[in-house]
């Protein structure tokens, strides 16, 4: 069983790495290595499964592609452009202030979308801008927004990492809040105070030129009350869980992206915007769809019963002392494959040795982002140069995010190690 | 109570329908190969879910 089961796995490895080399992007190199996988395995082309596999992650692609539609209406209406040029010319002279609320800035997209790429496109560019004036050197300001977009990805409500590796545990999203967000914005704060702190004063004047001018008529109220909304749909829901209807994430997105395209000051071309928020996703959708397959196949043919039986016969020793490499590592191959391939026997493992699986998982979830700049995906990586319009080195930009990188390192795997002690932050 | 849910239910199959449009409108106007398939790939769920197939 575990020759056939590994005969299989090999295949699927050789398959995707020479789809890779190929230069097939990483989204079809998975679906190549699943439909190999079955070959491989005797069961032909199986469709059902196929189909089966590819609607695992449906409600996740809801959430992002709603999420993002509403943080594209809001950018498009000029409400991100109004806040950034509202809290730049209010704080500049308060160089701490003004990184914290930049950070937040960040975070917010990534943490309601759950894709740091959102971060990167929707505020990321305009972060950039002000963090340039501010006399930070650009392969700084690409390692802030990269770091900050990563981790912002991480942070809830909306963490693909720990919705799909809970999802394949069978373990309720519940109780993740804390645990996600009390690193985020740890690591978020040091990593632009490490990076950022040092630099000259903010040049209000040619940041203001710079940045995009918000059309007459935005105001805060009109950047709020979505928000407003969508904050008040969760508390109901969870106030009164038994007396309200169960609306979902996705349709409080819809809500809120609806009220931001009423509210706009100018009027929006809302096919546009659908069509280019689902071109902008399609990597992600993609990725989420094609590794619904890939795990599904794996299921089928027993290579993730042999990869879940080897990693939780593996020391525990090895296990803790290795997650800062495997995980970053698995993220630059598989990208979010890398939660139900690897995180989903790790957290096994980890609840089977009486560790708290939701801080060990948001511990996890913590460290994965980091593997979105190295090669051979390095999609958001790429993307934060390109939006930051940094010219010099990959590897120059690399050894900028290895200070911040290490430290998140080290948080993630001390949430995982201490995770039992740390379990208050459930309030479960 | 059931109403409300009827209600939810039929947005989301609405919010189903939408997405459908949209990848097949931007299928047909993209002109790389790579985009095409994968754009096959994600309507697939959202088919299945419209249909009431899954």
């Amino acid at each position: 069983m575990f020759t056939y089961a590994g005969i299989v796995l090999g295949v699927m490895v050789v398959v995707y790495v020479t789809a890779k080399l190929f230069k097939l992007s990483t989204e079809l190199s998975m679906l190549a290595a699943a439909i190999a996988g079955g070959l491989a395995g005797g069961f032909g082309i199986p469709v059902r499964h196929i189909a089966e596999g590819s609607i695992t992650y449906l409600d996740i692609n809801l959430i992002f592609i709603t999420a993002t539609l509403f943080m594209n209406i809001l950018k498009e209406s000029g409400g991100i452009a109004f806040v950034v040029r509202g809290i730049l010319t209010r704080f500049h002279n308060n160089r701490a202030l003004l990184l914290m609320l930049l950070t937040l800035l960040l975070l917010l997209p990534g943490a309601l979308t759950g894709a740091g790429s959102v971060t990167v496109l929707i505020t990321g560019g305009m972060v950039a801008i002000v963090l340039n004036y501010m006399g930070i050197p650009l392969n700084r300001t690409a390692a802030i927004v990269f770091i900050i977009a990563g981790l912002s990805a991480a942070a809830p409500p909306v963490s693909l990492w720990a919705m799909m590796t809970a999802a394949g545990v069978n373990m309720p999203y519940v109780g993740f809040f804390l645990p996600l967000l009390v690193p985020c914005v740890i690591a978020s704060l040091i990593t632009v105070f490490v990076l950022g702190w040092k630099g000259s004063k903010t040049d209000l004047g040619r940041a203001l030129a710079e940045l995009p001018v918000p059309p007459a008529g935005m105001n805060w109220l009109k950047v709020i009350i979505p928000f407003a909304l969508f904050i008040l749909l969760i508390f109901i829901g969870r106030r009164w869980p038994h007396s309200t209807p169960v609306i979902g994430l996705p349709l409080m997105f819809l809500f809120a992206a609806a009220t931001s395209w009423i509210l706009s000051p100018v009027k929006l071309d809302i096919l546009r915007i659908s069509r280019e928020t689902v071109d902008q996703l399609l990597p992600l959708i993609g990725t989420l769809t094609c590794v619904g397959i890939l795990v599904q196949l794996m299921t089928l043919t027993g290579v993730r019963g042999l990869l879940a039986v080897t990693t939780v016969t593996l020391p525990i020793f090895l296990v803790f002392a290795t997650l800062f490499v495997v995980l970053p590592v698995s993220e630059a191959v598989l990208m979010w494959g890398a939660a139900p391939v690897i995180g989903v026997p790790l957290v096994l493992l980890f609840n089977t040795i009486g560790l708290n699986p939701i801080v060990a998982l948001a511990g996890m979830s913590v460290i994965w982002p980091l593997g979105d700049a190295l090669p051979p995906t390095a999609i958001i990586g790429r993307l934060t140069v390109d939006v930051v319009d940094y010219k010099d080195s990959y590897i120059g930009f690399l050894k900028t995010c290895a200070i911040p990188a290490i430290i998140i390192m080290a948080i993630g795997t001390l949430m995982v190690v201490f995770s039992s002690s740390l379990g208050f932050l459930t309030g479960l | 109570m059931d109403l409300m849910t009827n209600i939810i239910t039929i947005m989301y199959y609405l919010l189903v329908a939408y997405i459908v449009v949209i990848i097949i409108w931007n299928l047909i106007k993209t002109k790389k190969w790579e985009k095409e398939i994968l754009y096959i790939v994600v309507l697939l769920p959202f088919l299945l879910r419209l249909f009431r197939l899954k």
